[in-house]
């Protein structure tokens, strides 16, 4: 319990840190896409985890990172909507019998046709409310579609090849 | 009443998400409602320091080429100091009076490269066709002559001065007004030879020489030099040492006189010549 507790809070740190400093930095396409990579610690919370507290993580992990980038309170605001929806989502895709609480939602797990959809729809809800709370205009509609659509998709595969690279392919651990 | 509780779960769960929604939301709009534009960072606080620590590990990171940047400003400044310039106005004492119309226009120029230690000596100086220099314009140093120049290129002309052993000059005893010719024939960088003045007039040293103005090199009375020494082992011609006014080892700042009337007389005379040469083959 308390070693989970322990590895979702060293690795949200890590996450948003790598934003910040490294993929943050990465402009591709002036900007077009943009990967915001950290939602992937809220994401990977045990199925086990109240989600009441996820909505609370979920905040705190929108205000360090809007403490990173961006005004105070757009990540916070768009991280609260992501968590939110994770419970929605996760009510919407669990299996006929249940999740097994002691586990992740990681693709070694649920097999990758389900953590794509999962990733994807979250990604996409959080992306997309973040980026039109930034603009906060509909003007340049297209522009925003397409901007949401390809920095999702560049999350999603950011998400999916770590996913591979951080579990074995038993996807034991915690 | 199962339903209840779920339905009540998804309620207070949604009650949570518009409290920290609001939260959120207010956080983002109590100072700022068009945030994205004015948003201020706070560089001093941690996030700063973490931002500071990765700025100058990527600038450590950078080094070479910041050095590389650095250098070619450098490079960029050193061009723009104002040593580096050619001033495209060389024009000097340019006169305009009616009762008399100017010969001599004065040009400054730099020397870049010179030597003195061989017989055939030559000057470089940084000034060439754009400054308006030309060949068989004279040139003189703090009133004294120095030489002619030979040829020009664009920014750079190379003047062959009074220790070159092809030099020639008309040049005269300010004293007596008697005429001879300034060469020089290796050795000493500093005297000169003054020949062609007859035994008949007189010379001591001391006595100072200039030129006649005969040839459109320099104008009259340019200071040449002093009498050193005046050797009569010849029959009838003095042969005077000269010290020369102009140090040619230390040469810097210039003067390139050219003659407006120079193509004017060179024509006028080659005429005449030509006119007489016909007569006397008739």
């Amino acid at each position: 319990m308390l070693q989970t507790v322990s590895v979702n809070i060293i690795r949200i740190i890590f996450l948003i840190l790598l934003q910040a400093l490294v993929v943050s930095r990465v402009q591709l396409f002036d900007g077009l896409i943009f990967p915001w990579i950290y939602i992937f610690g809220i994401l990977m919370l045990p199925f086990e985890t109240p989600r009441w507290l996820v909505m609370i993580f979920a905040f705190v992990v929108g205000l360090l990172m809007d403490y990173f980038s961006g005004p105070i309170g757009l990540h916070t605001s768009a991280c609260v909507f992501l968590g939110f929806m994770q419970t929605i989502v996760q009510n919407v895709l669990a299996p006929r019998e249940g999740y097994d609480l002691t586990q992740r939602p990681t693709v070694q797990r649920m097999g990758l046709a389900w953590y794509v959809t999962y990733a994807g729809v979250l990604t996409l809800a959080h992306h997309s409310w973040f980026f039109f709370m930034e603009v906060f205009r509909f003007s340049d509609f297209l522009y925003q579609v397409v901007h949401i659509s390809l920095s999702t998709l560049a999350t999603l595969v950011l998400m999916t090849i770590g996913q591979y690279l951080i579990y074995n392919s038993k996807g034991a651990q915690g | 009443m199962k339903n209840i509780v779920a339905l009540l779960r998804r309620f207070y769960l949604f009650l949570l998400f518009l409290a920290l929604q609001a939260i959120a939301l207010t956080m983002l709009f109590r100072n700022n409602r068009f945030h994205g534009s004015e948003f201020v960072r706070h560089s001093s606080d941690w996030v700063g320091g973490i931002y500071s620590q990765r700025a100058q590990l990527s600038e450590y990171l950078r080094l070479g080429e910041i050095n590389d940047q650095l250098s070619l400003e450098n490079a960029q400044l050193r061009s723009d100091a104002q040593e580096n310039y050619w001033n495209l106005r060389t024009d000097v004492d340019t006169l305009n009076d009616s009762t008399s119309i100017q010969r001599y226009i004065y040009r400054t120029a730099k020397v870049v490269n010179a030597s003195v230690n061989r017989e055939k000596n030559y000057i470089v100086i940084d000034r060439g066709t754009l400054g308006n220099v030309a060949a068989d314009m004279g040139v003189i140093s703090a009133g004294n002559i120095v030489g002619v120049i030979r040829s020009a290129s664009e920014h750079f002309a190379v003047v062959m001065p009074v220790i070159h052993s092809d030099f020639k000059a008309s040049v005269r005893l300010r004293k007596s007004g008697a005429f001879g010719s300034l060469v020089w024939r290796g050795g000493n960088a500093q005297i000169a030879d003054v020949i062609d003045i007859p035994k008949n007039i007189p010379v001591a040293p001391g006595d100072t020489i200039v030129t006649s103005g005969y040839s459109t090199y320099f104008p009259a009375n340019i200071h040449v030099g002093t009498v050193e020494w005046v050797d009569d082992s010849d029959n009838d011609y003095h042969l005077i040492k000269v010290r020369m006014g102009a140090d040619f080892r230390r040469l810097d700042h210039v003067l390139v006189v050219s003659d407006i009337f120079k193509q004017e007389q060179d024509t006028l005379l080659n005429k005449v010549e030509q006119q007489d040469a016909a007569n006397s083959k008739r």
